[in-house]
């Protein structure tokens, strides 16, 4: 049982990590034809792992706020110009914490490894499916387009994001388990 | 060798720009700034009309006239966007069919049609992303995060008799913000420490699969950094007795006074305005006009 405190500081630190990606644009890696992968949302995947559906819904606004304002600020690509739409920006972002914690909490029992990595992956397909899904309801993206984009990007997004979930939360509940306090 | 910038993360981690220039905007009650930015987002979202977009856009620009932000200093975050936008404009006119009543074949060649309609969603295209920008620059323009976080604890108070934890929020987006630089910290200690390991994080050179690998000696490490400065976190506030915002007083007390509440009432005017404009479809005589000389 984790404390209300935890909680918090938590969804603040993870909120941090997925800010930190964007400004820093360490979290994009450079794909196929111009596109970047991105592994933002992962910082929500883990925290919604760790403590719950609420936290990973405030990573996700965390996160959709400040695509929005990136999107408004400082524009690196020309998806970014839709991303000043809340509709795109947030809303979306807000299902990726509870999804992944749904998935998690399901298959957690059987197998804690597939539960972290299915958790990356339809955490992450949750963002694709729901971002891709309002600019197509926007008509901003031709619908076949946007299945193209799916697949070229959304499903390695969600190989990526699965490898990083499971590595930073296996490697987190071993060092709480086991030997408190070591460095990584 | 990889460059310095390379390792140089620090000044990166900037949200916004706040410029202090004092001004009346610069002065005026947080809370109302921010709901004044919702309300600029929720009209240029809302309207459907040319007309209203062009109000905002003329509200928004007496605004930076008022925060004593040169025009030139507002539009300039606005021009690394333009070429997208241009494209975005034109995919929006030849390849998504619009179906706008009234709408008339402009100029045809080929398979490249251009109609009354698609233009105009081109045009509120273009301004809606206008306005935005230069609505939610003048905002981080003239008010810092300290004043932000506040205005934001301050707004959700409301809430909390449903039970939603306002001042959980705040310091949730507090903790945030203030953990950036740590983190820009951290994680030039780690690329740092992985370079003199040989990690190459260069990134230039190789297929996505590889880049992709080479990212993971730095974020792995990166996220179990920030954990453990969480729980440290954690075990400093418990050991101070946090309890959460029950019973908490603030250090600052905001007031909203005539002028942040005149502000306030005129800015929701203006996007009722443009809003109502659009569902009344005050520019479908403009698009008649349009369509009757072509």
């Amino acid at each position: 049982m984790s404390s209300n405190t935890r909680k918090i500081v938590i969804a603040g630190v993870m909120g941090a990590i997925s800010i930190f990606l964007g400004a820093t644009h360490l979290g994009f890696i450079p794909w196929l034809a111009g596109a970047a992968l991105t592994i933002m949302h992962v910082p929500v995947i883990v925290g919604a792992v760790l403590e719950g559906p609420v936290v990973g819904l405030v990573i996700g606004l965390i996160f959709g706020a400040f695509s929005l304002l990136q999107g408004a600020i400082a524009p690196t690509g020309p998806t970014d110009v839709w991303f000043t739409n809340p509709l795109v920006s947030i809303l979306p972002r807000l299902f990726i914490g509870p999804v992944a914690w749904l998935v998690y909490s399901a298959i957690k029992r059987f197998n804690e490894a597939t539960a972290l990595v299915a958790a990356g992956v339809l955490g992450s397909l949750t963002n694709t499916v729901l971002v891709l899904g309002v600019l197509g309801l926007y008509r901003l993206l031709p619908w076949s387009l946007i299945a193209t984009i799916a697949v070229t990007n959304g499903l390695p997004e969600a190989v990526v994001a699965a490898i990083v979930t499971l590595a930073v939360v296996a490697a987190w509940k071993r060092i709480e388990s086991g030997r408190k306090g070591s460095t990584v | 060798m990889p460059e310095p910038s390379e390792f140089e993360l620090s000044g990166r981690v900037t949200i916004g720009q706040y410029l202090p220039t004092g001004s009346v905007l610069h002065r005026l009650d947080p809370r109302v700034k921010l709901c004044m930015g919702l309300l600029l987002i929720v009209g240029t979202i809302g309207t459907r009309s040319l007309l209203g977009l062009a109000i905002l856009m003329a509200a928004v620009l007496f605004g930076l006239r008022l925060a004593r932000v040169s025009l030139r200093f507002a539009l300039s975050g606005l021009s690394p966007a333009l070429p997208f936008l241009f494209l975005l404009a034109l995919l929006q006119v030849f390849a998504i069919p619009q179906h706008v009543a009234g709408s008339a074949v402009v100029w045809r060649w080929r398979f490249l049609v251009a109609t009354t309609g698609g233009l105009f969603a081109a045009a509120l295209l273009v301004g809606r992303f206008c306005v935005l920008v230069l609505g939610i620059s003048l905002l981080s323009f003239s008010t810092n995060t300290t004043e932000l976080t506040h205005g934001v604890e301050h707004l959700l108070i409301p809430l909390q008799r449903f039970g939603l934890p306002a001042h959980e929020f705040a310091l949730v987006v507090n903790i945030a913000i203030r953990f950036l630089p740590i983190l820009a910290r951290e994680a030039e200690r780690l690329m740092k420490a992985q370079a003199s390991r040989g990690a190459d994080l260069g990134r230039s050179g190789g297929g996505p699969v590889t880049r992709a690998r080479r990212l993971l000696p730095l974020m792995i490490p990166l996220f179990l950094v920030s954990l453990q400065r969480a729980d440290g976190l954690v075990e400093a506030m418990e050991a101070r007795c946090y309890v959460g915002g029950k019973g908490r007083t603030h250090l600052i007390q905001l007031r909203a006074r005539p002028v942040d509440m005149a502000t306030l009432a005129a800015c929701l005017g203006l996007s009722l305005l443009a809003i109502g404009l659009g569902t009344l479809g005050a520019d479908a005589w403009l698009l008649h006009r349009l369509a009757s000389h072509t």
